[in-house]
């Protein structure tokens, strides 16, 4: 994205500081600003290729502010899989509506944690490059805020150790722990400090429970399949379980 | 005679009610798959024992069929395995094959003497590989000389399916069973949401994200999980069957949809494929998160709810 052009736009109008500054702090993830008096044609591909980067969560949108485009939008977003959300704090989308001071080219700009974000290698370029060759100026900024979809997961608060599926010790994630336990197949020892937990000697072939990085949130855990062994961090979480 | 049939729908009716009194929250972990296997499930405890034998059992029976070494090419369940990673490998273009088993041997995989094998050792294992070169015959595969297969990237979706779907008709209606990086959950968790997956980050401790899901298989395929390092450059377990190398452009590709064989299967054959995105429009139901090999955190297919930690 150029960001010259970008900029030389979004300063003729008020907006720019205000929305800069509102998307480091709101809990929105990503805005996607886009000036075209037809959003509606654009933002269905927009969200397609928005949706490669995990953003958004959820399904649902709602309108801010009343917009010229509302029926046609609306009606694009429902045939694309999208549903409407009276409430904006139901909704994973949100759009609202300005008027520019003066009128310019077609184009968007994403921003995330109040940085523009660089679009150059994705097929985005590709859209932006066209609307700008093709559409006469316009007057209508269109902006679709995200609500963030980042978890912040909190550090746990103990270590439990498992061996042939029994729990064996429940250790605070605050103590100084080092211990090692025989199983079927020889030996393996774990060790707890400043809230992490590890595994630091294993008699097992491949010593992917060695490899594994400290861990320290709760849900994360470390695995020993030959070792019959499972070491689990516990705590307030969301997580179930773990994959990979 | 009324009095009697009172009685016995009192009796029948406690006996309803003492069982569903006493569901609760089972886990358990089993070692399946050269894996550490945990199930958590919501039923009575003499469910939750027949739970723990069919698992066993079919577990069992997949071991036998499909673990390494297995030359059983004539079963009807390896037959049916063969023709579901047939499709997997034709509609991926060769990404995903089960005829890999000779690089894995010739990289030191299966017996840690893991090394970068010459150039020409690499050229002649080639000559094993790929899907098409097995035949069928009068209800046995035929295989070249030399060629094994190794059901890794399909076997372990595919009991995991058996099992889930043993345990829903005996009527366990929420759970999960995780066999190391392939899942199948279904029903609601303990605080009656959808299931929270956590999908673990590739290069550092801690999560990728968390997906929330339910009636839905998910796997995992990583650069990270089995590899070593020769001169500064990691080489790991998930082989490109076309150039005999470890394929280099992701770090893990998780995938998400109804069936975990197919999760399973699809997460190699994306992971190895410089087109995953034309892989999945043959599979419309399916999703997948990825990590590219520069770190960098795409979905592609249907969308499936994910947060990320990014």
């Amino acid at each position: 994205m150029d960001r010259r052009d970008f900029f030389k736009t979004m300063l003729a109008t008020p907006l720019l500081a205000p929305l800069l500054l509102a998307s480091k702090t709101t809990k929105n993830d990503c805005e996607l600003y886009l000036i075209a008096d037809d959003p509606q044609l654009f933002i269905p591909f927009l969200l397609k290729e928005l949706q490669k980067f995990a953003v958004p969560y959820g399904r649902n949108f709602t309108l801010l502010n009343s917009h010229p485009m509302e029926k046609d939008l609306k009606q694009i977003l429902f045939q694309t899989g999208w549903r409407y959300a009276q409430k904006p704090l139901q909704a994973d989308l949100c759009f609202s509506f300005s008027r520019l001071r003066h009128k310019a080219l077609p184009s968007f700009t994403l921003v995330r944690d109040g940085r523009i974000w660089d679009i150059r290698f994705q097929k985005l370029d590709s859209l932006w490059r066209e609307m700008k060759k093709n559409r006469k100026l316009s007057s209508c900024l269109t902006i679709a805020s995200f609500k963030k979809t980042r978890l912040d997961l909190q550090a746990g608060k103990y270590v439990s150790i498992y061996k042939d599926g029994r729990r064996i010790e429940r250790v605070s994630l605050d103590e100084y722990f080092a211990r090692s336990f025989n199983t079927l197949r020889g030996k393996i020892t774990a060790r707890v400090k400043d809230g992490k937990a590890w595994v630091s000697e294993s008699s097992c072939r491949q010593k992917i429970c060695i490899y594994s990085p400290p861990v320290s949130l709760a849900g994360e855990r470390i695995i020993c399949a030959p070792n019959h062994f499972l070491l689990e961090i516990q705590g307030t979480h969301t997580i179930d379980t773990v994959i990979g | 005679m009324a009095k009697k049939l009172t009685t016995f729908l009192f009796v029948l009716l406690s006996l309803i009610v003492n069982c569903r009194l006493t569901e609760k929250w089972h886990t358990s972990t089993i070692l399946v798959f050269d894996t550490v296997c945990e199930i958590e499930i919501f039923c009575s405890p003499s469910k939750f024992k027949s739970a723990q034998k069919e698992i066993n059992q079919i577990f069992s029976e997949i071991d036998v069929h499909f673990s390494p070494g297995s030359e059983d090419y004539s079963s009807s369940i390896v037959l049916n395995l063969f023709q579901r990673a047939l499709e997997v490998y034709h509609n991926s273009k060769g990404s995903f094959d089960i005829t890999v088993a000779s690089l894995s041997r010739l990289w030191g995989f299966l017996d840690k003497s893991s090394h970068v094998p010459a150039p020409h050792d690499i050229q002649s294992a080639l000559e094993y590989i790929g899907m098409e070169k097995i035949e069928e015959e009068n209800g046995t595969l035929i295989l070249p000389p030399a060629m094994k297969l190794d059901w890794g990237g399909i076997a372990k979706g595919f009991g995991i399916d058996l099992a889930s779907q043993a345990l829903i008709e005996i009527g366990i209606a929420r759970g999960f069973i995780n066999a190391g990086g392939d899942l199948y959950c279904w029903g609601k968790n303990p605080d009656h949401q959808p299931w929270n997956i956590g999908i673990k980050h590739p290069r550092r401790s801690g999560f990728l994200g968390v997906l929330s899901i339910s009636h839905l298989g998910a796997a995992t395929t990583g650069d990270y999980q089995r590899y070593f390092e020769a001169n500064g450059v990691r080489y790991h377990h998930v082989f490109n069957p076309r150039t005999g190398y470890p394929a280099q452009s992701k770090q893990s590709v998780t995938v998400i949809g109804p069936e975990t064989l197919l999760c399973d299967a699809l997460s190699t054959a994306l992971f190895v494929s410089q087109n995953p995105e034309e892989i999945l429009e043959k599979y419309p139901d399916y999703g997948a998160i990825i990590v590219d090999s520069d770190g960098n955190l795409l979905s592609l297919g249907k969308a499936y709810p994910f947060r990320s930690m990014e």
